[in-house]
């Protein structure tokens, strides 16, 4: 049987008429239309206890005002967010939540996302008027990247609800009651170790919990923000890369109902000081005589050289791929070495025994496969060789005596004497590794963060990035590079348009 | 009135404190009667498992083992009343309390193992009601009410006479492990202040002077 429609009804907020189905609460009503009503504890990914009470607004009729975030719209209801006595309970509201928070704005990690800052500064009252000593909570370390300020807590219990729903490890919980109340972990075990506790620190929606690894690093206004896409894994998951001064500040999860919801993994949030790494490649390299002896040069100059290498070798052609590039880039890899005649293209990735899913939202996991793109290149047709730990695996391109290319893949444990034999050696890459050293020519390539493209996560669902970090020196990103080298070796462009069409 | 006279011309007369009316030489068996007090808390008879026996306080042993012997027929009858082990949280603490004398994070884990229960949610219980002692307390826990009605006849000077003459500091045991003073939010005994609890017992009309005999008698063993 199929479900019932939903029946939709009409009401009024703010005098202007808005339809919903029926269900939705006025809060989502009120948002449908862009009406911002106040929340704290109201979270779209967690259960409505009505707690925070500073959704409060006025149904005309009603006795007295509603709570919006689990209040139901109705038919021919007249709401109003901005009439006195809304403003005046939520003033009030406001003023109870400053009673005993310390103010401490200006050292805040939260400053500038906080909503307690916002809220107070849009409808609360301009002066406190307490004169009684605030109480002192002090702060408590949660385990894991989280620490606690229980003075700025709010008691939304938007953690508790995080952990008990989506991550299903109840380990938070409300202790002590009234004036007492506050969030703690179950004696000495905190959240440590709990796969997707970091997320707690995103919902929160004033400043008490905070990152460990973001404390005091950098204030939320310095930092721009980038949409991109987690490079950790395969599920992709959307996200936004927060940087200052060129460098990755930290990772936040991105709104995406089809993939991560609004949760991302701690692995995932971890993992971006490789971005900021400082050894990089910075012009493209030509070698001048024997290893290591190499000389920097120009675009112009390398492109030529590259293309006079593998345009000038005789032997097939194979090459390396990377799962941490671009599709635009392994495109750009496929057609060149299709222009070259054609041969097998191998990539490798790391890979972990086993998921992390998250219980309260299934479609996301911490996936086997580490690397972003591994379906983009199997898409391709190429293949993944190695182990898990993506090494070995290239003992047979080690020694190949063709053209040889390598795209992104840091070949850490090739050795030195890796393409020793071939006859064109190129490598495009981002570090300096020692697999590189006999080739005849080095193309400095940008990482993802620092170039527009996209990846296709495990459901192969193509989800694009844009730049959030200049390029160091002269880095590229792989795909122009490589169309460009394809356009110097004279081969026609869309040499795959067969292939992309099937 | 049918004379003339309103209610407000009623003399009111404060009946202040009424005087040692003679029932702190009563035993707990003199007044509830022998059945009572020798058959309740064992037999598994009585409905809600409620805390604190005065008669059962010395044998209450921190690492007692939790409900075996009759105290598992009173365990087993509490979950028989609830739809879910949640809902039977409250009761099992009580019983734990009487047992052990107080809720330690011990205590606290292994009741969230017998119920099938988060340890932190447990916590978060146990940790609200104040009335489960969250450290171990004396042989005869003294929570002295010190909110209006008392305060106002006086509660802070009969919590300052508890203090001093058991020699303790507030919330802590005597060395001697007899007693322990706390505040309380209210008793809901505002008619008599000030209002004393000492373990399941209320006393009331108590005033500063009466404390040290008061604590005499506990010494002596006499309720």
């Amino acid at each position: 049987m199929d479900a019932p429609k939903p029946q939709a009804v009409t009401l009024t907020i703010d005098e202007r008429e808005v339809t919903v189905p029926k269900g939705t609460t006025i809060l989502r009503a009120a948002e449908s239309i862009g009406i911002e009503i106040p929340r704290y504890c109201y979270h779209p990914g967690l259960s409505s206890p009505a707690q925070c009470r500073i959704c409060l607004v006025e149904v005309v009729g009603a006795p007295k005002l509603a709570a919006s975030c689990v209040t139901e719209a109705m038919e021919g209801q007249q709401v109003r967010t901005q009439s006195e006595p809304a403003l005046e309970m939520r003033r009030g509201v406001l003023e109870f939540y400053l009673a005993n928070h310390p103010l401490d704005c200006p050292i805040c990690d939260q400053s500038g996302e906080c909503k307690l800052q916002d809220y107070v500064h849009a409808e609360g009252r301009e002066h406190g008027r307490s004169r009684e000593p605030k109480r002192v909570f002090g702060r408590d370390d949660f385990g894991g990247d989280v620490l606690f300020y229980g003075d700025r807590c709010v008691m939304c219990t938007r953690c508790v609800r995080f952990m008990n729903e989506m991550a299903q490890d109840p380990r938070l919980a409300v202790v002590e009651r009234g004036n007492r109340s506050i969030i703690d972990t179950f004696f000495d075990e905190g959240v440590e170790g709990s796969p997707y506790s970091g997320n707690i620190v995103d919902i929160c929606p004033v400043g008490a919990l905070v990152s460990k690894d973001f404390l005091h690093k950098a204030r939320a206004w310095d930092l721009e923000h980038t949409p991109s896409v987690c490079p950790n894994c395969s599920q992709g998951c959307n996200i936004e890369i927060h940087t200052r001064d060129n460098l990755v500040q930290r990772l936040k999860p991105r709104d995406n109902p089809e993939v991560n919801q609004y949760w991302m993994c701690d692995y995932g949030r971890a993992r971006y000081e490789w971005l900021n790494r400082g050894d990089r490649i910075e012009a493209p390299l030509i070698r001048t005589g024997e290893r290591d002896a190499r000389a920097a040069a120009s675009w112009e100059e390398a492109i030529r050289a590259a293309a006079a290498e593998l345009g000038g070798a005789e032997g097939p052609v194979r090459a390396v791929a990377s799962a941490f590039v671009s599709n635009e880039a392994l495109v750009a890899l496929a057609t060149l070495v299709e222009a070259l005649g054609g041969g097998e293209i191998v990539f490798r990735s790391p890979r972990t025994v086993g998921e992390i899913p998250l219980p309260g939202f299934e479609k996301l996991a911490r996936r086997e496969d580490l690397a972003p793109n591994r379906e983009g290149a199997e898409a391709l047709g190429m293949k993944r060789v190695g182990t898990n730990d993506a090494t070995g695996g290239l003992e047979s391109l080690a020694a190949h005596a063709g053209k040889l290319v390598v795209l992104g893949d840091e070949l850490e444990d090739a050795g030195p004497e890796f393409g020793a034999e071939a006859a064109a050696y190129l490598y495009l890459g981002s570090y300096p590794t020692e697999g590189a050293g006999r080739a005849k020519v080095v193309l400095p390539i940008t990482t993802f963060a620092e170039e527009e493209g996209s990846f296709t996560n495990h459901a192969r669902i193509v989800q694009r990035y844009e730049p959030a970090l200049q390029a160091p020196g002269m880095a590229r990103p792989a795909a122009t590079v490589l169309e460009a080298l394809r356009a110097a070796l004279g081969t026609p462009a869309g040499a795959l348009a067969g292939r992309r069409g099937s | 009135m049918s004379d003339g006279r309103t209610h407000r011309d009623t003399p009111f007369r404060n009946p202040g404190w009424a005087g040692n009316t003679g029932e702190f030489d009563l035993t707990e068996a003199q007044v509830r009667g022998d059945d009572y007090v020798a058959t309740r808390p064992l037999d598994g008879g009585h409905a809600s498992g409620a805390p604190t026996y005065p008669y059962l306080l010395a044998e209450k042993d921190p690492s007692a083992p939790l409900f075996e012997g009759p105290y598992r027929v009173r365990f087993d009858k509490i979950l028989t009343r609830y739809p879910d082990r949640q809902g039977a949280l409250l009761p099992v603490l009580n019983l734990a309390q009487e047992l052990r004398g107080h809720i330690s994070p011990e205590t606290m884990d292994e009741v969230a193992g017998m119920l099938g229960l988060a340890d932190a949610y447990v916590r978060g219980v146990a940790t609200f009601y104040t009335m489960y002692n969250k450290r171990p307390v004396g042989r005869y826990l003294i929570q002295v009410c010190t909110n209006i009605s008392c305060n106002l006849c006086g509660g802070d000077e009969v919590l300052a006479a508890f203090l001093e003459h058991a020699g303790v500091e507030l919330g802590g045991t005597s060395d001697d492990g007899l007693f322990t003073v706390t505040e309380v939010e209210c008793l809901a005994a505002c008619g008599f202040p000030t209002a004393v609890q000492i373990n399941s017992r209320y006393y009331e009309n108590v005033i500063p002077v009466g404390v040290p005999d008061l604590l005499d008698r506990l010494r002596r063993g006499v309720q």
